[in-house]
């Protein structure tokens, strides 16, 4: 058995007042503005296309509708990237790796919705194995409803993205941290008290000071528990099984 | 203690005898460390002396034959850094490697102090006796090296024996040819005796004697014997072999070719029906020796394998330099003998290090390390940066210098050749590092440590070396020049940060200054602009989703470069090998025929034939 200790709590954390905006200095201002316009012209998307609406990304993204004219451009890992474009529903498998695939994703990070499925289920709503609001496990900024929607409502939902991060007011991905417990909450509800990501959030959170009152929880002191005995590093089941016994 | 040639043949020899004696004591190593020291200090205090000749004090009478001993600035360049090399190697065997990474540390230290008095020896001689009486010893010398590590490497060890033995019968058969023709065996000699002999009598001595040596060198096709037999020997005793034992070789052709036949006399023979020239012929086999080995060693899964293939092909651009003829060719390719000495020392030294800490060398097998033994990657990156042939280490100058030498000449086909050969070497040397270093760190090497400082020192030591004289290689050239001007070039003109020519000039100051301001701007800009980097764990690593795990091996290492093996593979002819298997095959038969014909067959049929033959001679 390989036991990997992976650092999940930082202690103490403190909780941090993020500053108004009015409350910059005038340098400072100018300066966010500036870059905050960069980051909008210029932005990654990571697609993670495991439903259905992949169909309507080629002609978004190609000579038709040419999502490059507006400074993204598709991007392979989730490191390089700015957006995760989620397409259609997701399972509960599928969803494992969405959430890996985020906190992967280097701040300040967006989440689109796409589809009808990720905002209540869509037509999958009666499905045991499908999510059903996509924004309880993760933060999202952007929903495009339909099912599907056209290349034009693509557009027009990143159009609407860029101008939010250029105005300041994308910021969903700070919420991640501020409440992390809810969403571990969420996931964990889903998963089992044994899930485990091999990202660090807290740390990140303290990280980026962006630690809050909800960013630990009786959810997070799950994690400590289960850091070294989780099947995805080779537990055998049984061997879990007593664990959560004896738990 | 005046420093002269009998001062440094004793220190040589009385280190063996005080190895033999006290091999044991724990330390020998640092004992050894000193005496090295010391003979290289009287290396350095011989300098001066070398424009008229170190002789020794010491002269034998046998049998009507004078030995004796004299040092020239050519033998002067290879003894320091045979010294040199000895010198890192004991450090590194000093201190725990001595006590648990060998059997027997005495086996080392005695093979490595009686490497060094055997090639100070042959380096020291002034005639073709003294230097076949060094070559043998070098040879057995090595050979005793070779075998310490027992198993595969006696066999090896044992192959390089047959291939030594028989390249120091075919010098022994050109001595004893020279001594009927010429009735002297002083080099100067024979010098001067070459230019009058026919072409048939110089084609026959340079085959003699450039399969003798060339064999040392393991020049095309002689190369088969000594990756095997440098790989399997133990880390220092491999950084030691590789650095300089082979380089023997290369003095001996040196010898020949520039000092006895002359390259000009050189340009005059003529191949039969070719048309080319015997020194476009050395030429190109340098360029092979370069090429083949080089695409060897990118094949090889064991990283000492790996290692000691580059030696063979690196062997090639010096040889290659030298036989341009220009001031320029000529410094690149001895620079190179230095420079390649001491980063493959590291490089073995490095390997060694591996090998005592995971217990492997094997490419497939390692992975990570950079995390436990941060050292020893530094040690190796500055050392595959310097075989790679790139500033700004050291590597870079004298390749450069070889590559401007051929362009100037106007040899871009041989141009084309060494480039080549650089490109697989930076290809395999990638792979060497990215293998051991970089990638997943295996379960069980996850509590491994950093090698002791009697480890890292000597490598670190010969790393930064081998960035100083990339920075400065004025340092370097000043021991070249000796050795260039003993041979009867002119001297380049030089200065610290490089060279300068009629056709442009070459200034390391100036690039690493550049390359060093460009990597400052960056690491300013990255650590004082509020560096933000958060440090993340290996399993929190992108593979598309997937959960890793410590079972998930993701560390692509198996089968490397499967792509342009893919394309190149059908090149890999095994010639050479059959070549070698035929000689064998042709030696078995003729040795069991003549045994049949002792033991087996009827001895009427003999006397019949006997008959016949007589009567046939005698009517």
């Amino acid at each position: 058995m390989n036991q990997q200790n992976f650092p999940v709590q930082v202690a103490p954390l403190e909780s941090c007042r993020e500053p108004g905006p009015e409350e910059r200095s005038m340098l400072r201002k100018v300066l966010d503005r500036v870059g905050q316009y960069c980051q909008s012209r210029s932005l990654f998307v990571l697609h993670y296309c495991t439903g259905c609406g992949a169909i309507e990304l080629p002609p978004s993204m190609t000579s038709r509708f040419d999502l490059e004219r507006v400074g993204m451009q598709p991007m392979v890992t989730p490191r390089q990237a700015d957006i995760l474009l989620i397409t259609g529903y997701l399972s509960v498998k599928t969803l494992k790796r969405v959430i890996l695939t985020y906190e992967q994703m280097q701040s300040p990070k967006y989440v689109m919705g796409f589809g009808s499925c990720t905002i209540n289920g869509g037509m999958y709503w009666n499905s045991y194995a499908t999510v059903k609001r996509l924004g309880d496990y993760i933060p999202v900024d952007t929903y495009i409803a339909g099912c599907m929607p056209r290349p034009e409502a693509i557009q027009q939902g990143f159009l609407d993205l860029i101008e939010r991060i250029d105005g300041g007011r994308a910021v969903a991905w700070k919420d991640y941290y501020r409440n992390y417990d809810r969403y571990l909450g969420h996931q964990q509800h889903l998963f089992g008290r044994d899930w485990l990501t091999p990202t660090d959030v807290v740390g990140e959170a303290a990280h980026y000071r962006l630690a809050g009152d909800g960013t630990l929880g009786p959810h997070t002191a799950l994690l400590d528990q289960y850091a070294g005995y989780h099947q995805a590093w080779g537990v055998p089941r049984e061997q879990y099984a007593e664990l959560e016994a004896s738990s | 203690m005046i420093p002269s040639l009998d001062l440094l043949l004793a220190l040589a020899f009385g280190n063996l005898g005080l190895m033999l004696l006290a091999g044991r004591n724990p330390t020998a190593g640092l004992l050894s460390m000193i005496l090295y020291a010391l003979q290289g200090w009287v290396l350095v205090m011989l300098m001066p002396a070398l424009a008229e000749g170190a002789a020794s004090g010491l002269a034998f009478q046998v049998f009507g034959w004078s030995l004796s001993w004299e040092l020239n600035g050519l033998g002067w360049f290879f003894a320091i850094i045979t010294v040199g090399a000895a010198f890192f190697s004991a450090w590194f065997a000093a201190g725990a490697w001595g006590v648990q990474g060998t059997r027997s540390p005495w086996a080392f230290h005695v093979t490595l102090a009686a490497n060094v008095a055997a090639m100070l020896l042959l380096l020291a001689s002034r005639d073709l006796l003294t230097l076949f009486i060094g070559w043998e010893l070098v040879t057995w010398a090595g050979y005793a090296m070779m075998i310490q590590s027992g198993g595969p490497a006696t066999r090896a060890a044992y192959k390089y024996l047959i291939y030594g033995v028989a390249g120091g019968l075919a010098v022994l058969a050109a001595v004893v040819l020279i001594q009927v023709q010429a009735g002297g065996l002083g080099f100067a000699a024979v010098a001067a005796w070459m230019p009058g002999i026919s072409t048939g009598m110089l084609w026959a001595l340079m085959l003699l004697l450039g399969v003798g040596f060339g064999i040392k060198m393991a020049f095309l096709p002689f190369h088969r014997w000594q990756a095997e037999a440098y790989g399997e020997s133990p880390g220092p005793a491999a950084a030691f072999l590789g650095a300089i034992s082979s380089r023997m070789g290369l003095f001996g052709l040196l010898i020949l070719l520039v000092h006895f036949i002359g390259l000009a006399r050189l340009d005059e023979l003529l191949l039969p029906l070719i048309g080319l020239d015997a020194r476009i012929l050395w030429m190109w086999l340098s360029a092979l020796t370069i090429i083949i080995p080089t695409f060897i060693a990118l094949k090889q899964n064991d990283a000492r394998m790996l290692l000691a293939w580059h030696g063979i092909g690196q062997g090639g651009y010096m040889l290659l330099g030298v036989l341009v003829g220009s001031e320029l060719g000529v410094a690149g390719g001895l620079l190179h003998v230095f420079n390649y000495a001491t980063y493959q020392a590291v490089l073995f030294l490095v390997m060694g290090a591996v090998v005592y800490r995971t217990g492997t060398a094997h490419l497939d097998r390692l992975g990570g390390l950079i995390t436990r033994m941060p050292l020893s990657y530094v040690a190796m990156l500055f050392a595959i940066i310097g075989l790679a042939g790139l500033p700004p280490m050291n590597g870079f100058v004298s390749k450069w210098m070889v590559y401007k030498a051929l362009l100037d000449e106007g040899l871009p086909l041989l141009f084309v050749a060494a480039v080549i050969g650089t490109l697989g070497t930076i290809l395999s040397v990638f792979k060497l590092i990215h293998n051991v270093f970089l990638g997943q760190l295996r379960v069980e090497h996850e509590q491994i440590r950093e090698v002791p400082f009697s480890m890292w020192g000597p490598m670190i030591a010969l790393s930064l070396i081998v960035f100083i004289t990339g920075y400065m290689p004025g340092l370097a050239l000043d021991l070249v020049m000796v050795a260039q001007t003993s041979l009867g070039f002119a001297a380049l003109d030089y200065h610290l940060g490089g060279f300068v020519t009629d056709t442009g000039n070459l200034n390391m100051l100036a690039v690493v200054s550049v390359l060093l301001l460009g990597m400052g701007i960056g690491a300013g800009i990255f650590l004082l602009g509020g560096n933000k980097s958060k440090r993340v764990h290996q399993l929190d690593n992108y593979a598309g989703g997937h959960f890793l795990t410590t079972e998930v091996r993701y560390h692509y290492s198996h089968h490397f470069y499967a792509g342009l093996l893919r394309l190149i593979g059908p090149w890999y002819i095994t010639l050479i090998k059959r070549l070698e298997g035929g000689i064998a095959a042709l030696t078995d038969t003729l040795a069991a025929g003549s045994d049949g014909l002792y033991r087996t067959a009827y001895t009427p049929i003999l006397m019949l034939a006997a008959t016949v033959l007589g009567l046939a001679l005698v009517l």
